[in-house]
């Protein structure tokens, strides 16, 4: 039986982008304005009584002094509650796993989830390249975030055959559904050609393999499963979660063909909710790189081990596959900014699961949808969330 | 003359790239060049080069490096003008921290002070074993004659008191306070010779002719010779009467290397029977030594394959290489500083390569010092470990997108090594062949170079693909 203790009864984000224009407070408040007007019923913001704020660079990004007590003045709720969480890629599906606890705990029954991360007040170069000079002096110099996952793409390549075609056919299928996505940084549709041409970033993978830098803003509402019904008819439960690490150094990985971290965040997060993978109609997963998607499709139990390339190639994870991936556009297309991205990815399982994901709808069968993150030092920590209709 | 003094292994290092003289009168839009000289990369100087050279000369002895006693250094382009250089080379080659032995340095004529001294030092008791590594990196200035001939490249012997297959001999030296080409304290660069028919005929050809001739009784079947410029060392070996410098070779292939030139130059004549004369001159001194060699010196096979590899590049790319074109703008500096406490708890296991094997499970852990619980097991008791230097790559990157001051591309690599362990290092070059599977051998370099300090480790050098064949 699945967890569902806690139900989601309002989700939202802002449009991603470059937004040069807004602040961290500015976009903060228009997720949590859009995720209030999202709750049927209607909720004041009186009702709130914690808060988890999930930003992964803060300080590191030009912002002063981020901490759990900058957003709730931010938007208006100053004196509740409130965490920053930071758990590296998965901080924004961390803070909703951590702040579904608190719900459970009977300690809080109304909780804010939110993530908001500014990438683009700082240069490409001292922003994200800089990374390169970070960590140890001699094993990690040098690693910026492509090559991270680069020598799995390079391994998997050799074992099992993947091309740069499947990669790439990753990020047309994202860019198609991005385009049909209001919210996305990018709408443009993209061909295999365009991705194969685009400049070399980390051989194997080109600057079409990788995902934007975003500013974005996402926010969920998770009241105690017995009282959503004052706030929703069609409420969402979450039905289970899975966290897991591995070792942050990629000399120190057991293979270059699957990501441990996701693979056992995503057991636990099964066995919380008593399925299978075959009965997920629609995942959101972490697709940082093409070759992260491929990775995480086997990891997550989806397609088998070696044959995630072919299945992409394939279709089998388009609007209209066996197993729809990424529809809202995926890190790729829809942009990645980090603290916001989990939170983002569980907003689009709510649409999907309550049939209002417009053009990108999907069948919904069984009622399941997974949102999954990995990343860290080494691709070490993993979160995977399960969210159901099923009560 | 006390104990004698026995030569037991000699090893030799060079830089990857080399920079045709052609591409250096280009640049400065004049027409003609020959030859070409060697030139560091961006992440060597003279102590990667003297680390290698070392290295082989230590390997090729047989002999571990805790059985030296001391390290004698001999360059005019140390690391650093007031610090740590000697001991971070002792540390490197493993000798640890009981070496005893000097770093010499202020002019070309330091790497035959470093042999002398080493060899006095064996002679006298003070050491049984002793390495000496001589070697150089110069950078002339920008437009100089100098340009033309200023090299790098290593040598090193290992001396001892019985064995081996050479000794030294008869030795004279001479000083005059004159100027021969110089650096200031304050320079990074060589300034020109103020007048080349000067420095010719009253300070170079009559130091150096007393200094040959004084050994020219000693049955000299090889000499290595001085040539600062590409004419004075075939002037002094018509003078002399001998046949040509066995020297000549090694400048050609190299260009002028320093103080490392006197030695290196000796080297081809390393692998038979003979008397081989080396002559050293910098600074307004002149040093000849006679090496009788009884028959090949353990490590000088191989010697001329050692000194052809090199990457051919352009005026710009040495501009680049050697830090006189630097990009505008601000440089991303090191996450933590190299003068730092992590530097102090790493230096160690980072110029030595070590890890830490769990005595449980076995398996290697790297670096130690951040790994309390193994990996494998969760385990605490470890042994410490020099991890090897052969492996192969188990899966690897190119990196194209770098900032400042990072070069692409640059290739990462995880390497599987000979002893079980798994490390992730740069890879020296620039991809060009590299394939799952490529063996590797690891070797020290410069990482980073940051507030005046160097930040030395090991990179990843394939095997497999010949680096230097092609003319880019």
């Amino acid at each position: 039986m699945a967890w569902n203790r806690v139900a989601v009864v309002g989700a939202a984000l802002i449009k991603f982008g470059e937004l040069f224009e807004q602040s961290y407070e500015q976009m903060a408040s228009g997720a949590f304005q859009a995720a209030l007007g999202a709750v049927d019923k209607g909720m004041d913001r009186s009702q709130i009584e914690a808060a988890f704020v999930a930003t992964q660079r803060g300080t590191l990004w030009g912002q002063e002094g981020i901490g759990g007590n900058t957003i709730p003045s931010a938007i208006g709720i100053s004196g509740v509650a409130c965490t920053r969480i930071e758990n590296a890629c998965p901080s924004g599906s961390d803070a909703f796993r951590v702040g579904a606890m608190a719900v459970a705990s009977g300690v809080y029954d109304v909780v804010l989830v939110i993530g908001v991360e500014k990438m683009r007040d700082k240069s490409t170069e001292e922003g994200l390249l800089s990374r390169a000079a970070a960590g140890h002096p001699i094993y990690t110099r040098g690693e910026t975030a492509p090559v991270l996952f680069a020598p799995f793409a390079t391994r998997h390549m050799h074992e099992f055959g993947t091309t740069r075609e499947m990669l790439a056919s990753v990020a047309v299928k994202n860019h198609y559904n991005g385009a049909r996505d209001p919210y996305a940084h990018f709408r443009n549709e993209i061909t295999i050609d365009d991705v194969l041409a685009s400049p070399p970033v980390c051989t194997p993978l080109h600057l079409l393999d990788c995902c934007p830098q975003t500013d974005g803003a996402a926010a969920t509402l998770l009241v105690n499963a017995e009282r959503a019904h004052e706030f929703t008819d069609d409420p969402v439960y979450v039905a289970g979660f899975g966290v897991a690490t591995d070792h942050p150094y990629l000399h120190e990985k057991s293979s270059f063909t699957g990501l441990f971290a996701t693979t056992l965040a995503a057991e636990r997060a099964y066995k919380m909710a008593g399925i299978e993978p075959a009965q997920i109609d629609c995942a959101e997963v972490h697709d940082c790189f093409t070759i992260t998607e491929i990775l995480d499709i086997e990891d997550l139990g989806f397609v088998e081990k070696g044959k995630g390339g072919i299945a992409s190639l394939d279709g089998e994870t388009s609007l209209t596959g066996r197993i729809p991936i990424n529809t809202s556009g995926g890190l790729l297309a829809k942009g990645h900014p980090i603290g916001a991205t989990g939170v983002a990815q569980i907003t689009e399982c709510w649409w999907q699961l309550r049939g209002a994901a417009e053009e990108r709808q999907v069948a919904i069968r069984n009622g399941y949808a997974l949102q999954h993150n990995v990343g860290g030092r080494g691709s070490g920590v993993s979160v995977v969330n399960i969210l159901t209709t099923n009560r | 003359m006390g104990t004698p003094v026995r030569i037991l292994s000699v090893g030799a290092a060079a830089p990857d790239l080399r920079l045709p003289v052609s591409q250096i009168t280009a640049g400065w839009g004049r027409p003609g060049g020959r030859g070409r000289v060697a030139l560091c990369g961006a992440d060597e100087d003279a102590l990667t080069l003297a680390a290698e050279a070392g290295t082989r000369a230590i390997a090729a002895a047989g002999l571990d490096a805790a059985a030296i006693d001391g390290l004698w250094w001999g360059t005019s382009t140390p690391p650093f003008a007031d610090g740590p250089s000697h001991a971070v080379l002792a540390a490197t080659l493993g000798l640890g921290g009981h070496s005893g032995g000097a770093l010499l340095s202020g002019s070309a004529h330091s790497g035959m002070e470093a042999l002398l001294a080493a060899a006095d030092a064996v002679a006298g008791g003070a050491a049984l074993v002793a390495v000496v590594v001589v070697s150089d990196s110069l950078l002339a200035g920008l437009g100089t004659t100098f340009e033309h001939r200023a090299g790098a490249g290593a040598a090193a012997v290992v001396l001892g008191t019985e064995g081996g297959a050479a000794s030294l001999g008869a030795r004279v030296t001479r000083s005059a306070p004159l100027l021969d080409r110089y650096r200031g304290a304050g320079d990074t660069a060589t300034r020109d010779l103020y007048d080349a028919r000067l420095f010719r005929e009253e300070i170079f050809l009559p130091l150096l002719l007393e200094v040959s001739h004084h050994l020219a009784p000693f049955d000299v079947t090889h000499w290595s010779l001085p040539d600062p410029d590409g004419r004075l060392g075939a002037v002094l070996t018509k003078t002399l009467d001998a046949p040509a410098a066995v020297s000549a070779s090694v400048y050609g292939a190299l260009g002028d290397t320093g103080a490392a030139a006197a030695l290196l130059g000796a080297v081809p004549a390393f692998d038979a029977a003979g008397t081989v004369a080396l002559v050293a001159y910098g600074g307004g001194r002149s040093t000849g030594v006679c090496i009788t060699v009884d028959g090949p010196i353990p490590g000088a096979a191989g010697f001329a394959a050692t000194i052809a590899n090199g990457r051919d590049v352009t005026y710009t790319d040495a501009l680049r290489s050697r830090g006189q074109l630097v990009p505008a703008g601000e440089q991303i500096p090191m996450g933590v500083p190299p003068e730092s406490a992590m530097f102090v708890r790493g230096a160690e296991e980072m110029l030595e390569l070590l890890g830490a094997r769990c005595v449980e499970c076995g398996v290697v852990n790297t670096p130690p010092s951040i790994h309390p619980a193994c990996i494998g097991c969760g385990a605490d008791k470890f042994e410490q470990v020099s991890l090897a230097r052969r492996g192969t790559v188990h899966t690897f990157v190119i990196n194209q997108t770098m900032p400042a001051p990072f070069v692409a591309p640059l290739p990462i690599a995880v390497i599987d090594l000979e002893d079980g362990a798994r490390v992730m290092l740069q890879v020296i070059g620039r991809g060009d062949g590299l394939a799952i599977g490529s063996d590797v051998e690891l070797v020290l370099r410069r990482y980073a170079y940051e507030r005046a300090v160097p930040v030395y480790g090991f990179k990843a050098r394939p095997l497999s693909t010949d680096i230097g064949s092609a003319e880019e």
